[in-house]
C-alpha cells in the first residue's frame, strides 16, 4: 500500500519524527560543529547506513508545534499569545538536511551524529545549541552507500561538507572486513574538521599515512590535500587519489569502490577519474530540499534513465547523454556514478 | 504563551464537514503539490484521519518542471518553482488511483486536483478523472504561477467562468468542482465571483503568491525558474484577508464553500480560517515540517470549539465580529 519509490537498496521504511537532546556539541574547526543527539522518547531509532541523512530542525522544536500539543488554557478577555516568532526574527523554517557521520546505540538508548558547517540562519542556530536542549528531526531518510559483493577494498574521497558521512562509512567497512583508505580535500587548514593524531601531520607529499583520528581508528590510512597547502598536499584532492589508483594492479581496481561525497566539481572529477580507470563509484549528491521525504519534487537530479525498467529520457545533455530527474532524498542521495549527468 | 493547565476540556464537538453535499468527517485537508500522491507520508501519520486528501496536480501529459533549483527558503516561508512535475494522466490512472481508492475506503474523501493549458486540456482531465468512482472531488488549479501562461485562466474573470462552465458541463454530475483561486489578482471577488457563476461548488484559496528572491552576490535569482511562489507563515494574514474578503462578498450569500488554506501551521492559525469563513482547511508547506500537523491540529480544534461553546465546527464558520 506504499507509495514509495521502491528504496534502490533495502532500506526499510520506517521514518519517523525523532525527538533528541544535545549530548555534544563541539566544534571542531573554524566552521564546523560536531553534534551527537541522543534520541529521546519512546520510539526505537530505526537501523542506519552510511549514505543516509535526517532532516533536522533548525529551529526551536516547540515553535512549530507547542501550539497544536498543548491543551486550550486561552479564557475571554485574556489577549492571546503571539506565535509569531518566525516573523521577528531570522529563523529556519523548514528543516535542513544533513548526513548521518556516526550512529551509537549504548545502554541509554541510541545517538546519532552529524557535522554541520555554519553556512546560515539554520547552521547558526544549531552552532550555539547547549547540551540537553531540545531538537527534533526527521529520519532516517534517503539511500545508503552498498557494499559490492565480491569486493573488499575502499577509497573514500570526502570534501568539505561532504567529508562527515564518510567517517560513518569507514566504521561500517571496517565493521564488514574492508579495507579502506581516505582522501581528505579542504580548502584551507581551518576548515578541516577533522580531528588530527598527536605527533602526526598529514604528509605534504601526499603520501598517506595514519594522522586523521577518524580513519586511523579503524586503521585506515587518509591523504589530505589543501588548495591552498595550508595542511597536508597543496592541490585537489584528487592529486593525492591519482598517484594512489596508478599504483594499483588490474586486479586490485576490479576489487574496488570508491565513494565520494562533497561538491559537485570534485565529484566529478572523482567520476572521471574512477571511470578512466574502471573502478567503479558511489556518489552522495545534494541539492536543495524542502521535505526530504520525497513530495515535494524539489531535490532533482539528472540520473541517466534505466531504459531496462522502462524509463524514458526527460532531456538530453550537451554531452548527448539522456537524463531523467530523480530526487535525491528518496532515489538517492546516493547514485551510481555512470549514470549521474552531470552539468 | 498562556500555559496554565487547567481541567483538560472533554471535546464532544462534530468535526464534520459539508462541503457542498460531500460530507467530510474532519476539516483538514492537504495541500496540493505538499504531500504527493497518495500515501507518501503513510509512515509518519495516520492519514486515514484527514478529512480529505488533495493530489498534487495532474496535467494531461507528463511534466519534468523546472530545473534545480525550484526552491528557496524566505524569512518565514517558501519560494517553489516545482513547475508542475508530474507523471501525467496516463500514470496517475494506472498507478496512483488504485491507491487513492484504498485511501478512499479507510475514510478520508479523495480529491485530484486537475492542472492544464487550455480549456481543452483541462476538459479532457477533468472528464477522465472525474468518470473514476474513487474520486469524490475535482480541484481546478487554475493559478500555478510556476508555468509559462500559467496565471491567465486563474486572472482573467471571463476566461475562467467559461473555462470552469466547459468543466463542470463535462463532468460526472456527482463529482464536485473545487475552484483554487490565485491571490496575483487585483480584486479576487471578481475571479471568485466568476468561478461560482461558471459552476464551482466549492472554493478553495489561496494558491501561491508571485514572489522572487535575489542572490545579492551572484546578482541573480534564485529560482532557475525567476520566479516562484510564496508559501508559509509568511503569507497567511493575507490568506485570512482573501478569505474574509471572499466569504463576505461571494461565498455567503452564494451558499458556496471555502476551503482556506495559506501558512496554516497550528490550531491558532486553523481557528482564525474558520472565523473568517473557510469552511475547511488544508495544510501544505508545513507539512514538510511536520506531517501530522494537520492531525495535530484537529486535537487543538476540538478544545478550542468547545471553549468556544460549539457544538459543531460549522457552527464557527464566519463568525468574525467585525464592529459596524
Ligand atoms: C543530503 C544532504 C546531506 C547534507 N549533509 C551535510 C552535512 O553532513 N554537513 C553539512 O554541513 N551540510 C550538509 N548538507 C548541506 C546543508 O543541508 C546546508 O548547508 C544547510 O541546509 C544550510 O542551512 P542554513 O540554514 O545554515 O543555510 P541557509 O541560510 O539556508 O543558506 C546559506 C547559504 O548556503 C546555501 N545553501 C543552502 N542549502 C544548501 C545546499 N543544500 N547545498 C549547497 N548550498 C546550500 C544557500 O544558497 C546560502 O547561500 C547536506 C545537504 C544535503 C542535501
Ligand atoms: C512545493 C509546493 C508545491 C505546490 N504544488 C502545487 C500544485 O501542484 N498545485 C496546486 O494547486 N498548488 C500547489 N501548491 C500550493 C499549495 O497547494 C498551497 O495552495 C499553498 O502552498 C499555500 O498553502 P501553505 O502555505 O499551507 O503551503 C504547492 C505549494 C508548494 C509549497
Ligand atoms: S526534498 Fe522534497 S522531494 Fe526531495
Amino acid at each position: 500500500m506504499n507509495a514509495l519509490p521502491s528504496p534502490v537498496h533495502d532500506v526499510t521504511p520506517t521514518r519517523d519524527l525523532f525527538e533528541a537532546r544535545v549530548e555534544v556539541n563541539r566544534r571542531m574547526c573554524r566552521d564546523h560543529y560536531l553534534l551527537r543527539l541522543r534520541i529521546t522518547g519512546p520510539r526505537d531509532f530505526p537501523t542506519t547506513q552510511p549514505g543516509q541523512f535526517i532532516q533536522l530542525g533548525c529551529a526551536n522544536p516547540d515553535r512549530a508545534s507547542r501550539d497544536t500539543r498543548e491543551e486550550v488554557t486561552w479564557q475571554p478577555g485574556e489577549v492571546p499569545a503571539l506565535h509569531q516568532d518566525e516573523l521577528c526574527h531570522p529563523s529556519a523554517f523548514l528543516r535542513r538536511p544533513f548526513s548521518l557521520s556516526g550512529r551509537g546505540d549504548d545502554v541509554l538508548g541510541t545517538w546519532v551524529e552529524v557535522i554541520h558547517r555554519v553556512v546560515g540562519v539554520g547552521t547558526d542556530w544549531l552552532s550555539k545549541l547547549r547540551v540537553g536542549d531540545a531538537v527534533d528531526f526527521v529520519g532516517p531518510l534517503g539511500n545508503t552507500f552498498t557494499r559490492t559483493p565480491g569486493k573488499n577494498n575502499a577509497l573514500l574521497v570526502g570534501g568539505g561538507v561532504g567529508l562527515p558521512p564518510m567517517f560513518y562509512l569507514a566504521e561500517a567497512l571496517d565493521a564488514a572486513g574492508w579495507k579502506a583508505m581516505a582522501f581528505v580535500g579542504a580548502t584551507t587548514s581551518e576548515l578541516l574538521a577533522v580531528s588530527i593524531e598527536e605527533g602526526l601531520v598529514p604528509e605534504s607529499d601526499g603520501r598517506p599515512n595514519r594522522s586523521i583520528v577518524q580513519f586511523a581508528s579503524y586503521s585506515d590510512p587518509s591523504v589530505v590535500t589543501s588548495d591552498d597547502g595550508t595542511i597536508g598536499m597543496k592541490g585537489r584532492v584528487t592529486d593525492g587519489l591519482l598517484p594512489v589508483i596508478e599504483k594499483m594492479s588490474g586486479a586490485e581496481r576490479s576489487k574496488t569502490v570508491i565513494y565520494t561525497c562533497g561538491p559537485e566539481p570534485m565529484m566529478h572529477a572523482v567520476t572521471k577519474l574512477a571511470e578512466r580507470f574502471g573502478i567503479e563509484c558511489q556518489v552522495c549528491l545534494e541539492q536543495a530540499m524542502a521535505c526530504g521525504m520525497g513530495t515535494c519534487q524539489s531535490c532533482i537530479v539528472k540520473i541517466e534513465p534505466d531504459t531496462a525498467r522502462g524509463e524514458v529520457a526527460q532531456g538530453r545533455s550537451v554531452e548527448g547523454r539522456d537524463w531523467r530527474y530523480k530526487l535525491a532524498c528518496t532515489d538517492g542521495p546516493v547514485f551510481d556514478s555512470r549514470r549521474v549527468v552531470w552539468g | 504563551m498562556a500555559t496554565s493547565t487547567p481541567t483538560p476540556p472533554t471535546p464532544t464537538v462534530d468535526l464534520s464537514v459539508d462541503l457542498a453535499g460531500l460530507r467530510l468527517a474532519g476539516p483538514m485537508m492537504t495541500a496540493s503539490g505538499t504531500c504527493g500522491y497518495a500515501w507518501e507520508y503513510g509512515d509518519f501519520v495516520d492519514l486515514t484521519k484527514l478529512g480529505a486528501f488533495v493530489t498534487k496536480s495532474i496535467t494531461l501529459h507528463p511534466r519534468k518542471g523546472n530545473e534545480a533549483y525550484r526552491i528557496v527558503e524566505t524569512r518565514g516561508g517558501m519560494l517553489n518553482a516545482i513547475g508542475l512535475a508530474n507523471v501525467g494522466l496516463e500514470v496517475f490512472l494506472k498507478e496512483k488511483l488504485p491507491q487513492l481508492a484504498d485511501m478512499r475506503s479507510k475514510g478520508p474523501r479523495i480529491i485530484v486536483n486537475v492542472a492544464g493549458h487550455s480549456v481543452e486540456d483541462y476538459v479532457v482531465t477533468t472528464q477522465r478523472i472525474a468518470d473514476e468512482k474513487a474520486i469524490d472531488a475535482i480541484e481546478l488549479n487554475v493559478s500555478c504561477p510556476n508555468v509559462k501562461d500559467g496565471l491567465t485562466f486563474g486572472t482573467d474573470p471571463l476566461l475562467l467562468r467559461q473555462l470552469i462552465k466547459e468543466v463542470r458541463a463535462s463532468m460526472r454530475r456527482d463529482c464536485k468542482l473545487i475552484v483554487k483561486l490565485s491571490p496575483n489578482v487585483g480584486d479576487i471577488t471578481l475571479t471568485a465571483r466568476a468561478a461560482v457563476e461558471g459552476g464551482a461548488d466549492v472554493l478553495s484559496m489561496i494558491n501561491t503568491y508571485t514572489a522572487m528572491a535575489i542572490d545579492i552576490h551572484k546578482r541573480k535569482p534564485r529560482l532557475a525558474n525567476t520566479t516562484g511562489g510564496l508559501s508559509g507563515p509568511a503569507v497567511r494574514p493575507l490568506a485570512v484577508y482573501l478569505v474574509n474578503r471572499v466569504y463576505r462578498a461571494v461565498a455567503r450569500d452564494a451558499n458556496v464553500p471555502i476551503i482556506g488554506m495559506g501558512g496554516i501551521q497550528t490550531w491558532q492559525d486553523a481557528a482564525e480560517f474558520l472565523l473568517a469563513g473557510a469552511s475547511a482547511l488544508a495544510v501544505g508547506t508545513a507539512l514538510f515540517v511536520d506531517p501530522a500537523t494537520p492531525i495535530k491540529i484537529m486535537d487543538g480544534l476540538s478544545s478550542y470549539l468547545a471553549q468556544q461553546k460549539c457544538a459543531s465546527l460549522r457552527e464557527i464558520v464566519g463568525t468574525l465580529k467585525i464592529d459596524p
